[in-house]
């Protein structure tokens, strides 16, 4: 009596990987409409150029030294720069025809000081109050002048001083501290998208378990299904976020001249890019098992809470590592699964990483996946149907189906 | 046809299902009845794979069914589920596309079914907005999006207002006028008396009568035969074979006739009397039939 099935020209079996694409898709364009979501990733893009915009003004800071000279000749100008050079200062000199007119602009604060008769006997330096930098100065560019003076009234022909050479025992030294900081930006950013993402992969979760509508799905798909499309789906979306941060941030960074080596900048921030995806990887699967096992989202926390401390240590350990990236906490952290995309990315900013290490956190972290995907997999497939309380861990491990 | 076959399923020392076994032909609208707890939506959540049974299985004309049959399967779970926040138009779609459709076919589709239950203004309505009957409503056209092969609809007019059910009754018999076998469980016994050509009634975990409602009414215990024959003495029909005399008065008796027994020989006594006025079965409704079902021994099943 098996009566021909009703025509369906327009239906074809899904594959399992255009049934991942479907609700990866619906993950993507549901999320990328929600308010939520939008005002959010606006805050962190301004976030991000705070700080840059903070960068360029503490470093615009670079002082510059405005010195007020009466009868003073291109010979004194010349040795107050050298000598502001040997402090690490932009020296301006300022003419004046008459002391009066320096004492003003002393006064005004327009000049920091006001050098008089520098080439006579008795040279006189005016200040508001005490001397500082500019007593410092002034008196190291009188005494060459002086000293030049007496010399050749003494008829010694100066030779040119040789040139020192400078051997740098670690040349990297500066650019490495600054690929530290510029990681550890990134790492703060890795840290709040990897938790907002993770939190975004559970609450999807909560969501289809208390709207019931995971009954409906799993009618159609398979619980790993249902999950790696939600993972996939959430994680384009962070990457594409992350890269939106990182491309604004490095443009920012050149634009604004903050850093000296762009190569390494841009190294460094696709390092940490490629350790958010890992990180990603291995957190969404851990929140969407946890998320699985309750089933209302005030629930939530609760078995969110332990999961989220894992980051929480791996930015805490990685600002240390910024600073100290040979401690042995550091080291050994680099390769503990969920704190290695933290801690490493640091490491491997900071130049201290050798790359047997980083292949081998990596592999470590890859081998941790694939467990976590598995048995997380296994826990959420269990727990998916039961709904009410809260599920045991142990009880969603031993569900068959 | 889709073939039920003695399903067993146990949640650690509940006996849930002790052997359930029916079939449905296409285009036949088989109502699934039972008490609460009788293991009906225990049943349906075994055949679209949302629990294993630990025996028995499901088939869809002559092969069990796998996942690829059940994205032909229409459903509608006792739980209703959608996703609040995503729009009517939307949510319609993707399930459509979830079932297999591509992607103009499966809008077009949702379009359709919107329209068809009476949606058609709140396509671009988040779920959550609308009342709980449309909330019904929807969750039937996402059962209905794809066109599917078989229905399996878990209480689908629970909570609806008679002109709801009207209309998803209507909807229903349109897709068994298709060819569309649907099964559907309820406890609104006249509906199912109205709408279903046949009928299982599940009982302590196993079907306890299934078939048309009228071989549930012939194979009913004793079988009920009115005979109003005014000049008849009391005992006119105690002598014949297979007949039990339930009530008599005044002419007016109650005759339960055995398996077997002959109707014809007990008009002709009756007409031997002399006048008869009336000779009909008493119809018991479904509502006796599935009270007598669920509170009799499990042994009588048809």
């Amino acid at each position: 009596m098996s009566a021909p099935a009703p025509a369906h020209s327009d239906v074809t079996p899904n594959s399992p990987a255009r049934m991942v694409r479907l609700v990866a898709g619906r993950e993507i364009s549901t999320r990328i409409r929600d308010k939520g979501f939008l005002v959010g990733s606006a805050v962190l893009v301004l976030l991000i150029l705070g700080m840059l915009v903070f960068q360029v003004a503490i470093n615009s800071g670079t002082d510059t030294t405005r010195v007020a000279v009466v009868g003073g000749d291109a010979a004194v100008s010349e040795a107050l720069r050298a000598q502001g050079d040997a402090l690490g200062t932009e020296v301006e000199v300022v003419d004046y025809d008459d002391e009066g007119a320096a004492r003003t602009a002393v006064q005004d604060g327009e000049v920091e000081g006001a050098l008089l008769s520098p080439s006579g006997v008795q040279p006189e330096l005016l200040v508001e109050s005490g001397g500082g930098q500019v007593e410092t100065l002034v008196q190291g560019a009188v005494q060459g002048l002086a000293l030049d003076r007496q010399l050749s009234d003494a008829g010694v022909q100066l030779e040119a001083p040789p040139e020192v050479e400078v051997v740098a025992l670690d040349p990297d030294a500066d650019a490495d501290l600054e690929a530290a900081i510029v990681a550890l930006v990134g790492v703060v950013v890795l840290y709040s998208l990897l938790l907002l993402f993770g939190q975004f992969v559970a609450q999807g979760v909560v969501e289809e378990k208390s709207s019931r509508v995971v009954e409906l799905l799993l009618a159609t798909m398979k619980p790993w299904q249902l999950l790696s499309g939600k993972i996939i789906g959430l994680g384009l979306l962070g990457l594409a976020q992350m890269l939106v941060i990182a491309v604004i941030g490095v443009a920012g960074a050149l634009a604004f001249d903050v850093v000296e080596l762009p190569g390494r900048l841009i190294g460094t921030v696709l390092t940490v890019v490629a350790w958010f995806v890992l990180g990603y990887a291995f957190y969404a699967a851990i929140f969407a098992a946890a998320a699985s096992l309750v089933s209302r989202q005030e629930d939530l926390g609760s078995v969110l809470t332990p999961a989220t401390l894992l980051p929480v240590v791996g930015l805490v350990i990685a600002l240390q590592a910024a600073q100290d990236p040979t401690s042995t906490l550091a080291r050994v952290t680099s390769f503990v699964p969920g704190l290695s995309p933290m801690v490493m990315a640091v490491r491997q900013a900071a130049g201290e990483a050798a790359l047997w290490e980083v292949a081998v956190a990596v592999l470590i972290m890859l081998v941790s996946i694939a467990v976590i995907v598995r048995v997380g997999g296994r826990i959420y497939a269990g727990a998916l149907l039961r709904t009410g309380g809260k599920v045991k861990l142990r009880d969603a491990l031993r569900a068959e189906s | 046809m889709l073939e039920i076959d003695g399903l067993v399923k146990a949640y650690g020392s509940n006996q849930v299902l002790k052997g359930v076994s029916f079939s449905v032909a296409p285009g036949q609208m088989f109502g699934f009845c039972g008490s609460n707890g009788a293991g009906k939506t225990t049943t349906m959540r075994i055949a679209m794979g949302l629990a294993r049974a630990d025996a028995g299985e499901v088939r869809w004309t002559g092969r069990p069914v796998d996942d690829a049959v059940r994205r032909r399967i229409g459903y509608m779970p006792e739980e209703r589920g959608l996703y609040p926040k995503m729009k009517v138009g939307e949510q319609l779609t993707y399930f459509a596309r979830l079932h297999g459709m591509d992607a103009a076919p499966a809008a077009r589709a949702a379009e359709h079914w919107a329209e068809r239950l009476g949606l058609g203004e709140r396509r671009n309505d988040k779920v959550e907005k609308l009342s709980l009957g449309n909330q019904q409503r929807v969750q039937l056209a996402a059962a209905l999006v794809s066109e599917p092969d078989v229905l399996i609809l878990d209480e689908p007019f629970s909570g609806l207002d008679p002109v709801g059910v009207d209309s998803l009754a209507e909807a229903l018999l349109d897709q068994c006028r298709r060819g569309v076998p649907v099964v559907f469980s309820s406890h609104q016994l006249d509906l199912v008396e109205r709408l279903c050509d046949a009928v299982g009634i599940l009982a302590r975990g196993s079907i306890v009568a299934s078939g048309t409602v009228d071989e549930l009414r012939s194979g009913a215990v004793g079988r009920q035969l009115r005979v109003v024959a005014p000049d008849a003495p009391d005992d006119w029909a105690a002598a014949l074979p297979g007949v039990r005399v339930v009530s008599a008065q005044r002419g007016d008796t109650v005759l339960e006739l055995a398996p077997g027994a002959d109707d014809q020989q007990v008009l002709a006594a009756a007409l031997a009397t002399g006048r008869v006025a009336h000779f009909a079965w008493r119809e018991p409704t479904l509502v006796e039939l599935f009270r007598d079902a669920v509170t009799a021994t499990p042994a009588v099943a048809a």
